[in-house]
């Protein structure tokens, strides 16, 4: 699982998105550089429902633009590599379907000892069954025979079929074990891959892409994740970024990230909204942004130090004072001064 | 953050007003799926959401957790896309798009045979156009031969019985591990039967790289795609699909240009533009300045009161004349049509929709969409009045299903918000005309007159 693959990472740069497909790369990145990504693919094994999503990742840009700057990753346009498949040679293609047809037998061979594991234990399960039915049906007849004869009458055609249908199927596992056994003889099950490369060759450096473009929020998202925080994106949650503790798949998110540039004017509603939102679901409100501009500094780097941050929660004041005690009969107020 | 007492306080209010947790909000714990088994027959079913913890410690223990999550997510990601030999289904990556069948070799000798059947010959090179000419020239991936429920829902079969897919199509069954693509093999189409099969398979990554951006797909309209396909809804390209729509009928639309809204007739933004006019119509208004609103006569009934009172003008969405798709501005145009999966669907022709589904990415559009192109976009689906039983009795039914709707699918960097956009017609809800007065069980208590008087 401590995999650790080659530096720098390819990122796909696909009409204009930013996507992982290689699963050690997706995990690799999420233990050591605290990058999520969103998935956005169908899990294969069930493909019926949105909760566990699966490969490709896709990345924002500030995600991507981050570990090209730390020099983890670089970006490749997709597209134009998969222009090389047309020119592979034919030997590569030969060797490479080889490889695909010996990792499908090698599947296929595990599916069967599966089955077979699968059903030596329903067999064990039936024959169990079969043992206890016998038991109880010998005890039932015994009980029969010593009570009265003439009630057997009705109880004993159902035993019969029991017995029958065990008789009857105590020659079946014996015949089709023989034909799973030799009917598939381990036919090579196809596979789709998930990346292109084996076939085609690592993309050379002269074609990485230049690093992507960010929105003016970019020095705040890599202000927080240089203190650790993994952030994923928030819109859907009113946000810009949600910021998590700890890893997403352990830990519940703890603020609700929007980034204004340093001398924009804040509309007094938005921090209203903002706070009142967070703190009706558990977490903070946090504005920030960089104090220098872009074009004060020679690189988004030197921006993210002079981030600054503030979160606001909403304080349980109002409550207190506006909603009557129970043993008042007065009315509500009219009027609520929510902020003064 | 919230302490014990705050939660004590906050779960009541919050357990009323969100029923129902949408597990695909947040990140699962992949930990979960480790209770399933893939191989078994039965399909498996969701596990329940897990208890996370509210931040990291030091211990060994979240540690050992943690790392037992990303073992469990990283098993379940990797999980290969398999092709049984019953169920494989395999397809051939056209990058040219559609090829008509090879048909000179099979057509000519059946028609030098039928050549005693006079001219029939001569109707016969036109029947496959009708066929090809169904085939959406942005279809790029063809089933030789097609089997599984999937070809119900999908794709388009030429007079050759081949199905052509289209690029959202082929790249949702290759991720779902339903379909075996194949690049075109060196020697030609297809190899024949002596020839040695050199088609390499297509990976995900080959098949995202290759279809993506084709025929305007884009990655937040497949985002949406797949998401509705996964629940079981069946999706088709809506006329709005094509950003160059307006190029078709330039003319059209250049009429309607050089005559600005008006022609339209009340739209929403029409509305506004009427009550501008009315407050500045010395008319209206001279009632107000000179006397009551209602007049001097005499009242009988407070109905006559009420309508005499309802001088704000208000917009009628049954009245407002259907736009064309190329009224509206690309992101807000219709580019699904979306039908339930209880609706029968038949792909040769579709019914009505259940919803029609407009794509947003945020990244390319950061603001609310204007009134005008809210307008046109809601005036660009067809009129869909509140009908039936229910929505006769229920008026807050009838205000929420309004005349015309939309769905708007917010796509941000892969997480999907689902937006209902409707055009309620409130000023066609006259609450007077409500017999007996207000209605509800307010009537029923013997306090709440007594009050009022």
């Amino acid at each position: 699982m401590d995999f650790q693959p080659d530096l720098p990472i390819p990122i796909s740069y696909v009409s204009g998105r930013y996507l992982l497909f290689s699963i050690d790369a997706v995990t690799y990145l999420r233990r050591e550089h605290h990058i999520c990504g969103v998935l956005i693919g169908t899990l294969p094994q069930i493909p019926q429902q949105n909760v566990f999503l699966g490969l490709p990742l896709e990345l924002m840009p500030e995600e991507a633009r981050l570990l090209v700057d730390k020099g983890v990753a670089c970006i490749v346009d997709e597209a134009k590599a998969h222009d090389g498949m047309n020119t592979l040679l034919e030997e590569d293609r030969r060797r490479y379907l080889r490889d695909l047809e010996s990792q499908g037998l090698h599947v296929s061979r595990i599916q069967s000892d599966r089955k077979e594991r699968n059903r030596e234990q329903t067999l064990k399960k039936i024959e169990e069954k079969k043992a206890k039915a016998k038991a109880k049906a010998s005890a039932v007849a015994a009980a029969q025979a010593s009570t009265a004869p003439e009630e057997s009458s009705t109880p004993s055609p159902k035993n019969a079929a029991i017995v029958d249908l065990f008789s009857a199927e105590d020659p079946r596992p014996s015949s089709p074990s023989t034909a799973s056994t030799s009917v598939p003889p381990q036919t090579a099950m196809a596979i789709t891959p998930a990346t292109s490369y084996p076939p085609l060759p690592t993309p050379s450096p002269s074609s990485y892409l230049p690093a992507p473009t960010v929105p003016p929020s970019y020095p705040l998202f890599a202000h927080l994740h240089s203190k650790g925080y993994f952030l994923s994106p928030g819109l859907r949650f009113g946000c810009q970024y949600m910021a998590y503790p700890g890893d997403p798949l352990r830990f519940h998110s703890h603020f609700l990230v929007v980034s204004y540039d340093w001398d924009q004017h804040i509309d007094l509603m938005d921090l209203v909204v903002g706070g009142r939102l967070g703190t009706g679901v558990k977490k903070g409100f946090m504005i920030g942004g960089a104090q220098r501009g872009i074009d004060e500094v020679d690189s988004e780097a030197d921006r993210v130090d002079t981030v600054r941050a503030f979160s606001l929660e909403w304080a349980g004041m109002h409550m207190a004072l506006i909603f009557p005690r129970k043993d008042s009969r007065a009315h509500a107020p009219r009027y609520r001064v929510v902020l003064a | 953050m919230a302490d014990a007492d705050e939660d004590v306080i906050q779960t009541p209010s919050n357990a009323a007003a969100q029923p129902e947790v949408d597990l695909s909000d947040e990140t699962q714990d992949f930990r979960f799926l480790n209770h399933l088994n893939f191989f078994a027959d039965a399909s498996p079913s969701i596990p329940r959401r897990g208890e996370k913890d509210f931040e990291p410690n030091p211990t060994e223990l979240q540690a050992d957790v943690l790392s037992a999550s990303r073992g469990a997510m990283h098993n379940a990601l990797s999980y290969p896309r398999l092709h049984g030999a019953k169920t494989r289904v395999v397809a051939f990556y056209s990058p040219d798009g559609y090829i008509p069948p090879v048909q000179p070799d099979r057509v000519t000798p059946k028609a030098s045979e039928e050549d005693g059947k006079s001219s029939e010959s001569a109707p016969k090179p036109p029947r496959p156009l009708p066929n090809s000419a169904r085939i959406s020239p942005d279809a790029c991936v063809c089933v030789p031969s097609p089997k599984g429920q999937f070809f119900k829902t999908m794709g388009q079969a030429d007079s050759s019985s081949r199905v052509w897919l289209l690029p959202e199509e082929a790249l949702y069954l290759i991720e779902r591990g339903s379909l075996d693509i194949r690049w075109p093999s060196p020697s030609g189409f297809a190899a024949g039967p002596g020839e040695e099969d050199l088609s390499i398979p297509m990976s995900l990554q080959a098949a995202y790289a290759c279809f993506m951006g084709r025929g305007d797909l884009t990655l937040e309209r497949y985002s949406v795609y797949t998401g509705l396909k996964r629940l079981g809804y069946a999706l088709i390209r809506a006329p709005g699909w094509c950003d160059d729509i307006e190029q078709q009928d330039v003319e059209a639309s250049n009429a309607s240009e050089i005559t600005p809204p008006k022609l339209h007739g009340p739209g929403l933004a029409g509305m506004l533009g009427s009550l501008f006019n009315w407050i500045h119509d010395p008319r209206s208004t001279a009632s107000t300045a000179s006397g009551p609103i209602i007049g001097t006569g005499i009242h009988r009934h407070y109905m006559d009161v009420y309508r005499k009172l309802a001088i704000i003008p208000w917009y009628d969405p049954a009245t407002a004349p259907e736009r064309h798709p190329s009224d509206t501005t690309p992101p807000f145009r219709v580019v699904f049509h979306v039908y339930k999966p209880s609706t029968p669907f038949k792909k040769s022709a579709p019914p009505t929709p259940d919803f029609r589904v407009s794509v947003v990415s945020t990244r390319d559009q950061t603001t609310m969409p204007t009134m005008t192109q809210l307008g046109a976009l809601l005036e660009s689906t067809p009129l869909d009045p509140p009908r039936g039983e229910k929505m006769d009795r229920m008026m807050y039914m009838r205000l929420r299903h309004g005349y015309r709707n939309v769905v708007l699918a917010v796509v941000d960097q892969g997480v999907v918000s689902y937006l209902r956009v409707a055009d309620s017609a409130f000023g066609k809800e006259k609450l007077y005309e409500n017999k007996g007065g207000p209605q509800g069980p307010k009537r029923n208590r013997a306090n709440y007159k007594p009050r009022k008087r």
